[in-house]
Order: C-alpha cells, then structure tokens, then sequence
C-alpha cells in the first residue's frame, strides 16, 4: 500500500513542478519542444533514481556534518555519466539540451529528494520515490513542452499538426512564453485545488 | 582532530570511487564521442562537395590545423571540383559552424551547419527542414550563388533571412564571405 503512495504522489499530489515549485529552471529552459523536454525528463529520471538508491544505501554510515557534500559528489557522478552517455550515444539531443545536461547536478528536487526521502528511508521506497518524482517532472516538462511548442511551432515533436495558413505566436517558444504558460499552469492547478477543498 | 581526520577520509572515500567510476565512464564513451564528431565531418563533406567521391577530397594542413579541403572528381587528384572549408560566425547565443563547398569559380556548391546552439524555434531554424524536402531550405538558397557576394535581404543581398533570426541569418552568411576570404588568403600562400 504505501509503495503505491510513495510512487503517485510524485505524480500529482506532490508533483515536484506544479505542487513543490522546484526545479523550475530548467522546467523553464527545456520546456520550448516535445522532444527536449522528453529527454531532460528521462534524463533527471535517471540521476535520480540512481542518486535514491546509492543515498538510501549509504546514508548510515554518512556523518551529518558532511552528507550535503556527500550527496552532490554521488549526484554529480551520475549527471556526468548522462552526460558523457548522451554525447556518446545521442549526440543530436545532447547538442539540444546542451548546459543544462550538467546543470541537472543542481537540480533541487534531486538534492530535495536525498535530503527528504532517501537519506530516511531503506533501498526499496526510495527507487520508488525517485521514480514517481522522476517521472512526475517528465509529466510537467511534457505538458509545458507540449503546449508552448504547439502555440509557439504549430507541430508536436517537430511534426506539423496545423493547416500552413496557421501563424505560430512566436514568444511561446522563447523564455517569456516559458513564464507565461508555467503561470497559466500553477494557476490551473491550483484553481482545481480550491475548487475541490470547496 | 580526530573527528576532522574521520570526516576528511571518508569525504577523500567517496571521491575516490567517484572518480574510478567517472574514469571507467570516459574511457568507454570517449571513441563513441569521437566517432561520432567525425562522422558527422564526414556527412558535411560529402554535402559541402556532392560531386567529388569521399576518397578524393583532400584536407590541406598548416601543421596541425586542417586550413581547408580540396576536392577532385577521382582520387588520383584529376579534374579539380572545388574546395571545402568551415566558416565561423558570431550569432545570437552561439558560434554558427559551416562546411561550406565551393568551385574553383567561387560558387557555391554545398553547405552544411556543423554546430549551433541558437533560440530554439527561431535562429536554429537555419538547419530547418521543411515538411517533404530533403535538405535545409535556408542554406540550400547560397547553392551557385558566389560566396564571396552573399548577403541576406535585409543587407542588400537576396538570401532570404529567417522570420525572427535575423542576427543568425546575418551571422552565418557574412562568416561565409570572411572564410572564402580567408580561402582565397590561404590557396595563395605557398606550400
């Protein structure tokens, strides 16, 4: 039962973007196409559940006073292994995401996962945990992604989905359309949060 | 002292097996990363000089620095095709690289953008290709046009420059003309 919860509440109730507010910057950066947004979604994904599972491991033998820096040399391992990875193997898209493939080490809700989850609890929740926030992060990159490349290209992972005469609004793939739709979004969510405690 | 000694090893422990970790990584993705630079020299030659085989286009070096490509029609170096050479040229959030061929006339016989990290949407919209063609539209209007000559719309020329990215567009055709320049300088100076 609570490895259930533990998974979806990554997904809404706790969603690291729409519910905690974190990790907005590259939400924000990556989020102009379906198809980086996808990517650094996987990508975080992975940094953490493998970032969960090594901290959930050592995390007993960590002394207080130094587990912050403990924790950003297990994380920055894992984002130069994405790193070197997706140069080797996906070179289009590793061009795509370009700094913030590295910039994932100071990713907060990898830092605010070790330090709230996996540092607590054994092996098996916290892959859990980083998996459901993982993928909760993918949901709002795509969603974001989606909209602004739909509204700012008229296609959907580079395909055209409008008729030619259609005129993209431009500023939804540049940064201010970044503010703009994740402002429209939050509001949406937390209308439906009123709304429902009603 | 004692616990700063306990602290210290333990943080130079996790470290170390980090380290191990990343070197094994390296070592591993390294040829992958460099195979992969290379192919896609290779893809922009073959674009840059569509006429001449692989085998016959040939780069010319000062030492170790590749100055340009030569490009014959067979590989025993006969009948002279053109040259190829990559231009630089600073545009709105990066450097535009592009293999640029051309004929012993100057005119453009290729091109292909090697590297650009420009506004998603708008300046990368210089390596576009449009729903059912086979090759960028932006770089396919420098084809036959002289290279030393082309400028975008907006500067008096007749490339047409892209909605929204005229920095971009501007960048990479006047780092076309600055690196003929540069060829015509470097085919002069003796060997």
């Amino acid at each position: 039962m609570s490895v259930v919860r533990e998974f979806t509440k990554g997904l809404y109730k706790q969603n690291p973007v729409f519910k905690q507010a974190l990790g907005l910057c590259p939400t924000l950066a990556v989020s102009n196409s379906v198809e980086s947004a996808l990517g650094m979604g996987v990508a975080v994904t992975f940094v953490l559940l493998c970032s969960n599972s090594i901290i959930s491991l050592i995390h007993k033998i960590v002394p207080a006073k130094i587990r912050i820096p403990i924790y950003i040399v297990v994380i920055a391992t894992f984002v130069t292994i994405v790193d070197l990875s997706m140069a080797g193997f996906l070179p289009a898209l590793h061009k795509t995401l370009g700094i913030f493939v590295p910039l994932i080490v100071v990713n907060c809700i990898i830092l605010g996962r070790a330090e709230a989850f996996a540092g607590k609890n054994g092996i098996g929740l916290s892959i859990v945990d980083g998996l459901g926030m993982g993928i909760g992060f993918t949901i709002a990159l795509l969603l974001l992604g989606t909209l602004r490349e739909f509204m700012g290209n008229g296609s959907f992972m580079g395909i055209p989905v409008m008729n030619p005469g259609f005129e993209p609004v431009l500023i939804m793939i540049l940064p201010p359309g970044a503010f703009l739709t994740i402002g429209f979004v939050l509001g949406f969510f937390n209308w439906l949060e009123n709304k429902r405690a009603k | 002292m004692k616990e700063l000694c306990k602290l210290g090893g333990l943080l130079m422990l996790i470290t170390t097996i980090a380290a191990s970790a990343l070197a094994g990584i390296y070592n591993v993705t390294k040829p992958r990363i460099e195979a992969q630079k290379a192919l896609q020299l290779e893809r922009a030659l073959t674009i840059a000089l569509p006429s001449a085989p692989r085998e016959a286009i040939f780069p010319v070096q000062d030492e170790d620095v590749i100055l340009y490509y030569v490009g014959y029609k067979t590989p025993e170096k006969k009948e002279l095709i053109g040259y190829a050479f990559v231009s630089h040229g600073s545009g709105y959030s990066s450097v535009i690289e592009t293999m640029v061929g051309v004929d012993t006339l100057g005119n453009i016989l290729g091109m292909k953008v090697l590297n650009q990290v420009e506004t998603p949407g708008l300046g990368t919209k210089v390596e576009e290709i449009r729903h059912g063609d086979d090759a960028p539209w932006f770089t396919q209007q420098f084809i036959a046009r002289p290279a030393g000559q082309v400028a975008v719309d907006k500067d008096g020329g007749d490339i047409q420059s892209i909605t929204g990215a005229t920095i971009s567009s501007r960048a990479l055709t006047k780092s076309v003309v600055a690196a003929y320049e540069k060829l015509l300088a470097d085919k002069a100076k003796p060997n």
